[in-house]
């Protein structure tokens, strides 16, 4: 196979495959040369699909790291640090790391662009690693707009080679695009943060304590809205007010700041490392969701729990 | 299909506790939710091969991850949502236990290299090679090969709809006295990515924890730095590092150790 991909930075590309033979039969090979050339190789997958795998690969399975991903799409924050970790402490013994990940398509009315949204940010969290991941999707009964968006978020498509994808847009660009706007909640109790972060915590968790919130999850609260609060107070010019309550059965904390925010939408999606700060990112891991935006009263900074 | 007798409103909060890692609050939800995941797995014909009651367990497990990925925002019921995750993880159980990943390293290296000399029969040949053939081609006895090809007949399709008549679920209620057995929920926690999230508190010594329920009121009265000082025998401003300390424990664990060269 020609040398498509080489140095040691992320690539990531796509295979739409018809079969189980197609999928087994490129994966494998895939990953054979990884081996032979002494990189890591890796399967992610279902159970039912490491099984597959690891029957195919028959004794190089013994040389590869099987990741079992039946429960890792809840959220797209949530699988980028599963697989961060994966990547993380196969690197520890290898220079680089060839990766065959089956992503978990959902039903038609599940929320589709979120993770198309999580795969545009692959190209982007994951540039500094020397990794080269296959994502493939199961072509049987994926719907249209689907199958569409593989092509947008993957720079090269596995097909008898490692082609090309001319149909691959900018991850940022495209995550705009795709992120919700958020709707305004009117149903929130507003507050003072206080001098300072100790204050802020100790008002944040008498809300939490009025809505009831159990005890492990106020603890994320408390570390979430800290990072969040800390921004507000280093970079937006001081925290304004905060706002707390219920929406959609959930505990949600708005902090707003003086400040003139900012607006990139991979924040906190970014795996921390030099010139990417982890405030955010600690923050998106504790919470269900992490939304921004202007509204009169300044830069707000939504938590959802 | 309604399966909740909840309103919205309430069921939406039953999901995002349950999505926290609440254990009352999955038991809940799959109390609720049990009968149309047995309507589900209903459906399923399996010849045998998988235990009913593991079935209906991992229709548990689909029901748990789909609280955990399910968005109220879009305003699409629950059940409509939940149903493809709950149908999904039984057809993958399915697909699992009838192949033949029970086999032993040896007989799975032995099927592929069975599979291999078929493909390279078929392409060389144009037909189907004979158990003899196969067998001189791998180095392995004819009732190995037999045995092999036998298991590797067994598998169904992840996609499948496995028909299977409506008596077949009927004496669930009999055989699964507490479906929802902690072992169940044990098992679908701990696959559960979130539990790195959730084991971060764990991290945290006896006293952390204390300072910070105390502190911040979880589960209690809050109390000041200086009366948490005086309950402990120690400063206010010991307190305040006891912590600083703990926070920054518990932000260290979401970010874990650094990568290797990166």
């Amino acid at each position: 196979m020609e040398a498509v991909n080489s140095g040691p930075r992320f690539h990531h590309d796509a295979f739409v495959y018809e079969s189980d033979d197609d999928y087994l039969g490129r994966s494998v090979r895939f990953l054979r040369e990884g081996l032979e050339a002494g990189e890591g190789a890796m399967v992610a997958n279902a159970r039912a699909g490491l099984a597959r795998m690891r029957e195919a690969l028959g004794a190089d399975a013994d040389r590869v790291t099987f990741v079992d991903t039946t429960y890792t799409y809840t959220h797209p924050a949530r699988a980028l640090s599963t697989y961060h970790r994966a990547f993380r402490d196969r690197l520890r013994d290898v220079p680089s790391v060839r990766a065959v990940a089956d992503m978990r398509t959902g039903p038609r009315n599940d929320a589709w662009d979120e993770w198309t949204g999580y795969e545009a940010l692959c190209n982007v969290s994951y540039a500094h690693l020397p990794v080269w991941v296959v994502c493939t999707y199961n072509a049987n009964g994926l719907p249209d707009p689907i199958l569409d968006s593989v092509w947008r978020t993957h720079s090269k498509r596995l097909g008898h080679q490692h082609e090309p994808n001319d149909r691959f847009e900018d991850p940022s660009a495209l995550l705009r695009e795709l992120t919700r706007e958020p709707e305004p909640l009117t149903d929130l109790r507003s507050f003072s943060a206080g001098p300072d972060l100790e204050s802020f915590r100790e008002r944040l968790a008498r809300e939490l304590a009025a809505e009831q919130v159990p005890e492990t999850k106020a603890l994320d609260m408390l570390v979430a809205g800290t990072e969040i609060a800390a921004n507000a107070m280093r970079h937006g010019g001081g925290i304004e007010e905060v706002r707390a309550g219920r929406a959609e059965g959930r505990f949600v904390c708005e902090v707003i700041d003086r400040g003139a925010g900012f607006d990139d939408p991979m924040a906190g999606y970014l795996v921390p490392r030099e010139g990417v700060g982890a405030g955010l990112w600690v923050a998106r891991q504790l919470a269900w969701r992490l939304e921004w935006f202007d509204s009169p009263a300044g830069f707000t900074v939504r938590t959802w729990l | 299909m309604r399966s909740s007798t909840l309103s919205p409103k309430q069921e939406r909060e039953l999901i995002a506790t349950a999505e926290g890692g609440d254990e009352a609050a999955c038991r809940e939800l799959v109390e609720l939710f049990l009968p149309a995941i047995r309507g589900v797995a209903r459906q399923f014909g399996t010849g045998g091969q998988v235990e009913w009651t593991e079935l209906v367990q991992e229709g548990v497990a689909g029901l748990l991850f789909a609280a955990r990925r399910y968005d109220p925002r879009r305003r699409t019921p629950f059940w409509a949502y939940a149903s493809f995750w709950v149908r999904k993880a039984m057809q993958e159980l399915v697909a699992d236990l009838t192949r033949p990943a029970a086999l032993s390293d040896h007989g799975v290296r032995g099927l592929a290299s069975v599979k291999a000399a078929r493909r390279k029969h078929v392409q060389a040949k144009g037909a189907e090679p004979t158990t003899a053939e196969l067998a001189e081609a791998t180095g392995l006895a004819r009732p190995q090969v037999d045995r092999l090809l036998a298991i590797d007949r067994a598998p169904r399709s992840f996609e499948e709809p496995l028909g299977g008549g409506e008596g077949t679920a009927g004496t669930f209620g009999d055989t699964v006295v507490d479906p929802g057995a902690e072992s169940a929920y044990d098992r679908v926690l701990d696959a559960m990515e979130i539990e790195a999230v959730r084991s971060c508190a764990e991290t945290l010594d006896a006293r952390e924890r204390a300072v910070l329920s105390a502190h911040y009121g979880l589960s209690r009265t809050p109390l000041t730095l200086n009366e948490i000082g005086a309950d402990l025998g120690v400063t206010a401003e010991r307190i305040r590092q006891i912590e600083t300390v703990a926070l920054e424990k518990l932000r260290e664990a979401v970010l874990g150790p650094p990568a290797a060269g990166a």
